[in-house]
């Protein structure tokens, strides 16, 4: 056992687990999409970016590279949120909502990439 | 015309344009005539065309098109010049056309640009080359066996056919082959001999005066580049050893005879050449029953037979030459005539314990075989196949060895090309065995156990920067890294890769034979090993990733990330993530 791949491992399927909570539901009815959920998956998205930073493996490079796609787009989906509800005040209209999941779906193809990557990585080694 | 290709022009474009001169010349003059002629004769109005009309007029008419007459119905006389038009263009065009059509027909146009295309595939080869002049049997199984090892080359052949089916064949990597004399310097010159990433020329043509001719051409032009030719004769061995340093020969018939000597004395050696060459069939489970000592028969004393009779007298043993010419040298027993039952009888084929036919024709050989095999069952036969087509019918015949001088060769030379060491580790091997008679049986019973029924594959490892990347970095960190800390599974590290390591070159040029575990590895180092294909794709992953590297060393896995490493240096201090120094031999 090895604490790095404990810590490592928690954090990527935490990521991908929550992306897929707050995807999965209505397309654009709000009811089904949690702010705080949200919230809490950018948190979690950029806390296993920072864990992957300093890998010199190709695999490494390719892991960083999918989580800071994941980023950008839950990061574009939580500023558009704000933008609607406090800036514009036009509020979650249904073609809002659907932008906001349809980006979170792309974080969540990310995300499924990530952990399929560390599995299979993992796979190879036999111990 | 070369010495443009020498600049890197095109000169097929300049054939091209210079054949074309003279049509391209025709043709302008009577498009401007018809053109003329249009735009002065008057139309029906009384008024001539315009230049403009008239050219449009021309050019579609010239190319037998005929849209009608355009913008307005002619006048006779229009008509009378357009007639004169079409005929004198399209035969002006057909005369063109035929020009082009005799150049691309010519001999030496297709020469010319079958060497351009050569000198530019040549130039685009993605890695280091050799340079194969003369593709015939020994030319072809070297160049599929550099192809298996990755190694491209230029192929050079007088012979069309064998370019042709050269071309034909599916290499790994690329082999571009033109038809030519490799002897002329210019083609060597097209094949790359000067370039800086071409690593030797290997001269394999029938005739040896070429063989010389060519390596002595490219030692003028390159003074520092590898030749290796093949030669039978003293004379012609004697003046490529003038040619300076890395210039090698390969005498076909003496390494047969040495081989061939080797595999009576020694036939671990020969089961173990085999098996490391992936011959068909071969296998380390095979027994020989080794002849016992008693007299040899040679049948037919040509050059082979010749070397095949000093090997043997050199070991001892008493031996009987059958051959219809008497022999130039002192032989021990001499029996005129072909090998014939009469001629076998005589020779004691009774009594006899090993035939060996080595005639350079196939059919001749292989009736001594069933000759020999009908008068003495038991005998040991050793029989030489000199064309690679007639394989099936040697292979039906069940002799003991079956020895083709092209399949020799072509394994001395790729051995010599890619596993320089190999020829160190085989030397030491026959001295050794001398010595000590179960140490063969104990190697060979170490790779059986170590590889299994894996396909063995050697590989040449040199331990520096860009080939072991990982392993230069823990150097540079003051890691001390052993020979059985990489050979352990990047997976597993309490299991060893399938990988029996041959020899170790350091960098001073001293030679260690079958290294130990615990022998430490210095940058320079050159590792000769043999393992099963995946076990070596495990251990270049090993020495270029310095995590792996870092687990089979350690045993620790080091943490990837910045933080995680920053979290391991808190938790158990900073020597956790770094490289032990001066450890115990485990």
């Amino acid at each position: 056992m090895n604490l790095e791949k404990v810590i490592f491992g928690f954090f990527i399927v935490l990521a991908l687990t929550l992306n897929f909570g707050f995807f999965i539901g209505e397309m654009d009815n709000p009811q089904y999409h949690n702010v705080f959920e949200l919230f809490i998956l950018v948190v979690v998205n950029l806390i296993a970016t920072g864990l992957k930073l300093g890998d010199r493996t190709q695999i490494g490079a390719i892991l960083l590279s999918t989580s800071l796609v994941a980023d950008l787009e839950l990061i574009a989906a939580a500023i558009y949120w704000t933008v609607v509800v406090h800036i514009t005040e036009t509020g979650l209209t249904p073609d809002v909502t659907a932008s906001i999941v349809s980006l979170s779906g792309g974080a969540l193809v990310a995300n499924i990439v990530s952990v399929v990557m560390v599995v299979a990585e993992t796979l190879m080694l036999r111990r | 015309m070369p010495a443009d290709s020498r600049k890197g022009g095109n000169p097929v474009v300049f054939i091209i344009l210079r054949e074309m001169r003279t049509p391209i010349l025709v043709l302008i003059c009577v498009y401007a005539v018809a053109i003329l002629g249009m735009a002065i004769i008057p139309g029906r109005d009384g008024q001539p065309m315009s230049v403009f009309h008239a050219f449009y007029f021309v050019m579609y008419t010239a190319t037998t098109t005929g849209f009608g007459e355009i913008p307005e119905e002619f006048s006779d006389a229009q008509r009378m010049w357009a007639v004169f038009c079409l005929f004198v263009t399209v035969v002006t065009w057909l005369y063109s056309i035929g020009a082009i059509i005799r150049l691309l027909q010519n001999r030496f146009f297709q020469l010319a640009r079958e060497e351009w295309h050569f000198a530019r595939a040549v130039r685009r080869l993605g890695a280091d080359y050799y340079i194969l002049c003369g593709f015939g049997d020994t030319g072809s199984l070297l160049a599929r066996g550099l192809s298996d090892a990755g190694i491209p080359a230029a192929v050079l052949d007088k012979d069309e056919d064998r370019i042709r089916a050269l071309r034909l064949r599916d290499y790994n990597v690329p082999m571009p082959g033109l038809c030519c004399d490799a002897s002329v310097p210019r083609f060597l010159i097209d094949a790359g001999v000067r370039s800086p990433r071409c690593r030797g020329v290997i001269a394999l043509t029938h005739d040896e005066e070429v063989n010389l001719k060519i390596a002595a051409v490219s030692r003028l032009l390159n003074p520092n580049i590898k030749i290796i030719a093949m030669s039978t004769s003293q004379f012609h061995e004697e003046t490529l050893a003038t040619l300076g340093r890395d210039t090698h020969f390969v005498d076909p018939f003496k390494v047969f005879a040495k081989g061939l000597g080797a595999a009576i004395v020694n036939p671990h050696l020969y089961i173990l050449d085999e098996w490391l060459a992936r011959a068909r069939g071969a296998s380390l489970e095979k027994r020989f029953r080794l002849p016992p000592p008693g007299r040899w028969i040679i049948c037919g004393y040509g050059r082979m037979g010749r070397e095949v009779y000093r090997a043997l007298h050199n070991l001892g043993v008493e031996t009987a030459v059958i051959d219809p010419r008497p022999p130039a040298d002192e032989v021990d027993i001499y029996i005129q005539g072909r090998a014939t039952a009469k001629t076998l009888k005589a020779a004691g084929i009774r009594k006899a314990v090993g035939v060996v036919a080595a005639n350079d024709d196939d059919g001749r050989n292989l009736s001594i075989l069933i000759n020999a095999r009908g008068l003495n069952p038991g005998v040991f036969m050793i029989v030489r196949q000199n064309r690679h087509q007639n394989e099936v019918a040697f292979e039906a015949a069940d002799a003991d060895i079956i020895m083709q001088p092209s399949l020799v060769t072509a394994r001395n030379i790729l051995f010599r090309l890619t596993a320089p060491l190999l020829r160190p580790f085989f030397s030491f091997l026959v001295r050794k065995h001398r010595y000590d008679a179960r140490f063969m049986a104990q190697l060979l019973d170490r790779l059986r156990r170590t590889l299994g029924d894996a396909t063995p594959q050697l590989l040449t490892l040199h331990l520096k920067k860009g080939k072991t990347d990982a392993l230069i970095r823990a150097w540079e960190a003051g890691a001390e890294i052993r020979l059985g800390d990489i050979l352990r599974d990047p997976r597993q590290r309490e299991d060893r890769l399938a990988i029996v390591p041959f020899a170790l070159r350091s960098a001073d040029d001293a030679i260690m034979f079958l290294p130990e575990d615990d022998v430490l590895l210095r940058p320079g180092d050159e590792l000769l090993l043999c393992g099963s294909e995946s076990a070596l794709d495990l251990l270049d992953a090993t020495l270029n990733n310095e995590y792996l590297l870092f687990y089979v060393v350690t045993g620790r896995d080091l943490p990837r990330g910045w933080f995680m490493q920053w979290l391991y240096a808190r938790l158990w201090g900073r020597a956790i993530l770094g490289w032990p120094r001066h450890r115990a031999v485990a």
